[in-house]
């Protein structure tokens, strides 16, 4: 029976090719992302060990917190202890380092980098010490509080050249320094598309973070003693209330490689579930294949039963041939994922996160990891055809053609609504209070019930989608209505991947645009300014608070005040301490810094209880729902501890909605005025004082912001817009996964239509010769498509709606978010199917046109 | 069609011929061997006769057929439908003779399975958008006698009905000409000559023009003429054959 089956799939390498195709797609995204993945991964292993390569010991704070995303805040290091570690018995030399935010302004007046979302902007210490980690390919290096040199990236991009004055905003202000020179980080112009501006030690201090301190202190050893016992002996010789701990040069390397691993598997681990839902969907269509394959060969496995093969023999040849198509595939898919991987490089180079290139990385668990998932899934995929094939009866061979019908349309209805209807359960609870794992249950119960209604529907929908196209086509429109409608299992399988992009989208398109009204009302409600200053950098730089104040004395402002955010350390008293290892940081939360002076009557944080002016140096407002979980009431104290060490003991002096603010947690800025890690404030809000004009007070704000080269000036519809428009971000995901479904569902539908064109050959044949015209033949293959592809759209905005608004009612307790169904980008994913139908059937109309007349109505 | 000036050898035969082949000549090529399918074929079909080609399997019979309808080129010669030279169409223009000069009637398989009886009469007519003689298609349907059927599917039909649909499909147009490709070949001898008797009625009632390929010599009895083939060439021809005749000259023929 093996070389039955070898034979037979050697003989038909056509559809070999074919279904391998959809098992290549699937791969070869997962392959894509793993290469990807681990070619970065390795890029910045080199990189770090290249960059700390002469760094023996690093002396850094032991305070620090913990942030979102594996990032952390670490205190400040004073300068002063440079002078003991140098005295250190094998130190030759040491030297501070500090990595802030600083945005260089470029010659036309807008800062390079990206605000927010992008690589960081950095500003750091270019030192001549040897274990600096900045080398100066040009110029020289700066000396004095005037002068600064750029990396060659940042240079290059901003076509700045060594004697330019180039304006720098950091958290002192804006500031114009003198470009002496250029310099490399390692030996690359700048790492991961970051920017970089680069002083003195003691301009940097004063500049970048506070007088007299660093992030830390790197340190070089004379080679007489190991790395380990020059840590140790440099952590003898400082005190140990100055909470200070010394790596050696291998562990601060594996621990920054670790730390940027960790920046990175969010996004890769992001790709990753893309690319497996890639390969489910792809499984899709390789079912698909393996069912009208399946269909089509059912006189050939009736044949083979007459002749005394058993049931499980003929299953095992079409298993035996699914195998090969999966390893097949699977191998090319690897190799088409490698380019992928390359393709995914060059895209974020253009769009301005160049990764540098240190060759590529393929690991063996890359490869193992997409060869068993695509031989696997291609064999379940194929598992349930296979069995189909084997109950094949014998007396088949003797009937003409067989399709593979529909079965019992109620009993299918039934079973699908019934799953459905568990699924909205399902969701409905999930939106709730139940686990997470429920909701999920609840999309997986939706997608069920429609595969399994599929079939049923698929019939008439395609024939109701089918009349305008017949009454324009001609017969050509007809019969490929008809065609459409004649194998509803067929249609609706290969519409599926369609369908359940369709749906994602339109659901999370409809629940967007509902919460964004709701955004709108609720941010309408809260701002009675005119102007928003706003920068989109939350937890590292934006708008220094001295540009605030200097907002606040301008002509024909009326009322100014500023709103940030910072990270702190929150411990209750009355709770028993977490278990923490020594030397580790505490997860930090972040806290709303806010003026008492100047918000009330400018923004309303939702206050439910107490007033924002009595918050003072050490009072806290809790969002009241966190204060409830926590058990916390007015004149419960908890302990503040800052980035830069000092604990404040703080009293809870009231309470805010959380629908405002942020985050759970607001404090004045006075708590945070003197620290060496200073804030920064993310939003501003204007009111113009009566009887001036918005935009000429506008256009004086903006000579000020200009001039640091930061922020967005809005007005107060567009700060309501801007809101609204965050969730855009969750939308744009969404729309990349459309993205994915659509190329897979363009591979199904162009399957299906050549597997479908084989097999009415003869009927094509038939066409041709009682006078079909070759466009003729073009028309019907194409409209069939579009039909198919257009059943799955359709479809799929019903569910999504129905998803949608399940959602958004469970979501609504009170009644206040209305249901809105996205009629735009419902028109354009409707237009967008339609366009991936014809595009779906260029190549298969194609062949359906090379079918040789004579040939195929030859009666065999 | 005008497009095309006749040639002296069509102005000779205009009027009375509906079709007819001038040394046609049609060679497959396997790997090293040729084989010749058509080797010098010079034959014509009068108009408004019922002519059955004859001959042994592998004679040519099939492919003569296929190329004096325009769905297969010759190698060498020509073949001409109403003083058309097929060999100067490119494929839009042989597909709109087929649509509009040529009818067929094939074995099986005959009927799209999507459309219905109606549908696959007219389908010649409507791919060309062309709404046909309704009187005309009115008498066809009339003949076949299947107008409480014209609703249903071919798969709702019987095999003899479904032939009758093909032969009312390939008159619908009144096309010039009408090949029929052993017609009969997979009903059983009732049905088989229900059909063969229609096919008659539309030569000799409705003056239509038929050709069959067939091996069967009763249904060839039901023509005016038989032309034979052998080996690629014409072996012979008999006019007003009866069954009994025609048994005895394939016997003949075979020796």
């Amino acid at each position: 029976m093996f070389r039955l089956a070898v034979k037979m799939t050697v003989a038909r390498t056509g559809r070999l090719i074919l279904t391998s195709l959809a098992v290549i797609l699937g791969t070869a995204f997962l392959s894509g992302t793993f290469v990807f993945r681990d070619t970065i991964n390795q890029t910045f292993d080199r990189l770090f060990a290249d960059v700390f390569r002469d760094v023996n010991a690093y002396v850094r704070s032991t305070t620090f917190l913990e942030l979102d995303f594996g990032g952390e805040q670490r205190a400040a290091t004073p300068i002063s202890l440079l002078s003991v570690v140098r005295s250190v018995e094998g130190v030759t030399s040491a030297t501070g380092d500090i990595q802030a935010f600083a945005r260089v302004i470029g010659k036309d007046g807008e800062p390079l980098g990206s605000e927010g979302n992008g690589p960081p902007t950095f500003g750091s210490i270019a030192s001549a010490d040897s274990v600096g980690l900045w080398s100066v390919s040009e110029g020289r290096l700066p000396i004095g509080p005037t002068e600064l040199i750029l990396d060659q990236a940042t240079a290059t991009n901003g076509k700045f050249v060594v004697g330019d004055t180039v304006r720098v905003v950091a958290v002192r202000g804006s500031r114009e320094f003198t470009m002496v020179g250029i310099a490399n980080y390692g030996d690359i112009s700048s790492p991961g598309g970051a920017t970089f501006a680069l002083f003195d030690q003691p301009t940097a201090s004063e500049f970048l973070l506070q007088p007299g301190f660093v992030d830390a202190i790197l340190v070089e050893g004379d080679d007489s003693v190991s790395d380990e016992q020059l840590t140790q002996r440099i952590d003898a010789a400082l005190a140990d209330d100055l909470k200070l701990e010394t790596l050696t040069g291998a562990e601060i390397t594996a621990e920054v490689q670790g730390q940027i691993k960790n920046v990175l598997s969010i996004f890769s681990t992001f790709l990753i579930v893309f690319s497996y839902i890639a390969l489910g969907i792809g499984a899709f269509v390789i079912y698909n294949v393996f069912s009208i394959t399946a269909a089509q060969r059912m006189r050939e496995n009736a044949l083979l039963r007459a002749i005394g093969a058993s049931r499980r023999q003929v299953s095992r040849v079409l298993l035996i041939e699914s195998t090969a198509m999966g390893v097949v595939g699977s191998l090319i898919g690897f190799g088409v994922g490698i380019l992928l991987s390359q393709l995914l490089s060059a895209l974020l180079k253009a769009t301005g996160f160049a990764v540098p290139s240190r060759g590529l990385a393929i690991s063996m668990s890359a490869f193992v990891n997409t060869f068993v998932a695509g031989v696997l899934v291609t064999i379940l995929a194929a598992w349930l055809p296979a069995r189909r094939a084997g109950r094949v009866p014998p007396l088949a061979a003797l009937r003409d053609t067989a399709l593979d019908t529909a079965g019992n349309l109620t009993r299918r209805i039934i079973i699908g609504l019934t799953i459905m209807a568990l699924g909205g359960v399902g969701l409905v609870s999930g939106m709730r209070d139940a686990p997470i794992q429920v909701l999920g249950l609840g999309v997986l119960g939706m997608f069920t019930g429609i595969l399994v209604l599929g079939p049923a529907i698929a019939r008439p929908v395609a024939l109701t989608l089918g009349i305008p196209i017949a009454k324009l086509r001609g017969p050509s429109g007809v019969m490929a209505r008809q065609n459409a409608a004649r194998n509803p299992k067929r249609t609706s399988r290969t519409a599926a991947p369609v369908l359940l992009g369709v749906a994602l989208v339109t659901a999370f398109t409809a629940l967007a645009a509902s919460i964004r009204s709701e955004i709108r009302d609720t941010f309408g409600n809260a701002f009675s300014g005119d102007i928003a200053l706003t920068v989109d950098a939350r937890g590292f730089g934006g708008i220094p608070l001295s540009i605030t104040d200097q907002i606040a004395d301008l002509d024909g402002v009326a009322q100014v005040t500023g709103v940030g955010f910072t990270s702190v350390r929150l411990s209750d008293p009355n709770e028993p301490p977490a278990l923490t290892q020594a030397g580790a940081g505490q997860r930090g939360v972040f806290v709303q810094t806010i003026n008492p002076a100047t918000i009330t009557g400018l923004f309303d944080l939702g206050v439910t209880e107490g007033d924002l002016t009595s918050l003072g140096k050490d009072g806290i407002f809790v969002a009241a729902d966190r204060a409830t979980e926590k058990g916390w009431g007015i004149g419960t104290r908890l302990q503040v501890t800052r980035i830069d060490g000092a604990v404040i003991d703080a009293e809870i002096r009231g309470f805010v909605s959380g629908e405002t603010s942020f985050a759970n947690y607001v404090a004045s800025r006075e708590m945070f005025a003197d620290t060496p890690s200073p804030i920064f404030d993310a939003f501003v809000y204007i009111k113009v004082a009566e009887g001036s004009a918005v935009d000429e007070v506008q256009t004086r704000i903006a000579a000020i912001t200009s001039d640091v080269g930061i922020g967005t000036l809005l007005s107060k519809e567009q700060f309501i817009d801007e809101q609204a428009a965050q969730i855009n971000q969750i939308l744009a995901l969404i729309y990349g996964m459309l993205a994915l479904s659509i190329i897979i569902a363009i591979v199904g539908i162009v399957i299906t239509l050549l597997l479908s064109v084989f097999e009415r050959r003869r009927e094509i044949g038939l066409l041709r010769a009682v006078g079909m015209s070759k466009s003729q033949v073009r028309t019907t293959v194409r409209w069939e498509s579009v039909i198919t592809s257009l059943l799955g759209a359709v479809s799929g905005v019903v569910l999504g709606v129905v998803m949608g608004f399940v959602v958004v009612a469970a979501l609504d307790d009170e009644g206040n978010i209305a249901f809105k169904v996205p009629i735009n980008e419902t028109l354009s994913i409707v237009l967008i199917a339609f366009v991936l139908g014809v595009i779906a059937a260029i190549y298969p109309a194609w062949r359906a046109t090379r079918v040789n007349i004579v040939e195929a109505i030859a009666t065999t | 069609m005008s497009i095309f000036p006749p040639t002296a050898a069509e102005t000779t035969t205009a009027g009375t011929i509906a079709a007819h082949a001038v040394s046609a000549s049609k060679i497959y090529v396997t790997g090293d061997s040729e084989v010749h399918a058509l080797d010098g074929v010079d034959v014509s079909f009068e108009k408004g006769k019922f002519t059955a080609i004859m001959g042994p399997s592998g004679s040519g019979k099939s492919t003569l057929m296929h190329c004096v309808a325009g769905l297969d080129s010759l190698t060498t010669g020509s073949v001409f439908i109403s003083d058309i030279d097929l060999s100067l169409l490119n494929d839009k223009q042989l597909t709109e003779l087929r649509r509009e000069k040529v009818g067929f009637i094939f074995q099986a398989f005959n009927l799209i399975p999507t459309l219905s009886a109606e549908e696959n009469i007219l389908l010649p007519l409507s791919l060309g958008r062309r709404k046909g003689d309704a009187v005309w298609i009115d008498r066809v349907i009339d003949t076949i006698s299947l107008r409480d059927r014209l609703n249903h599917r071919p798969s709702e039909l019987s095999g003899g009905q479904q032939q009758r649909v093909a032969i009312a499909r390939a008159l619908a147009s009144q096309p010039a000409i009408i090949f029929a490709d052993e017609p009969t070949g997979n009903l059983d001898s009732k049905t088989g000559s229900e059909v063969l008797t229609f096919m008659r009625q539309a030569v000799t009632d409705l003056g239509q023009t038929i050709v069959m390929v067939t091996h069967d010599a009763v249904a060839a009895s039901y023509a005016d003429r038989i032309v034979f083939l052998a080996d690629g060439k014409i072996a012979g021809e008999m006019f007003a054959p009866t069954a009994q005749k025609v048994l005895d000259y394939l016997k003949h023929l075979g020796e």
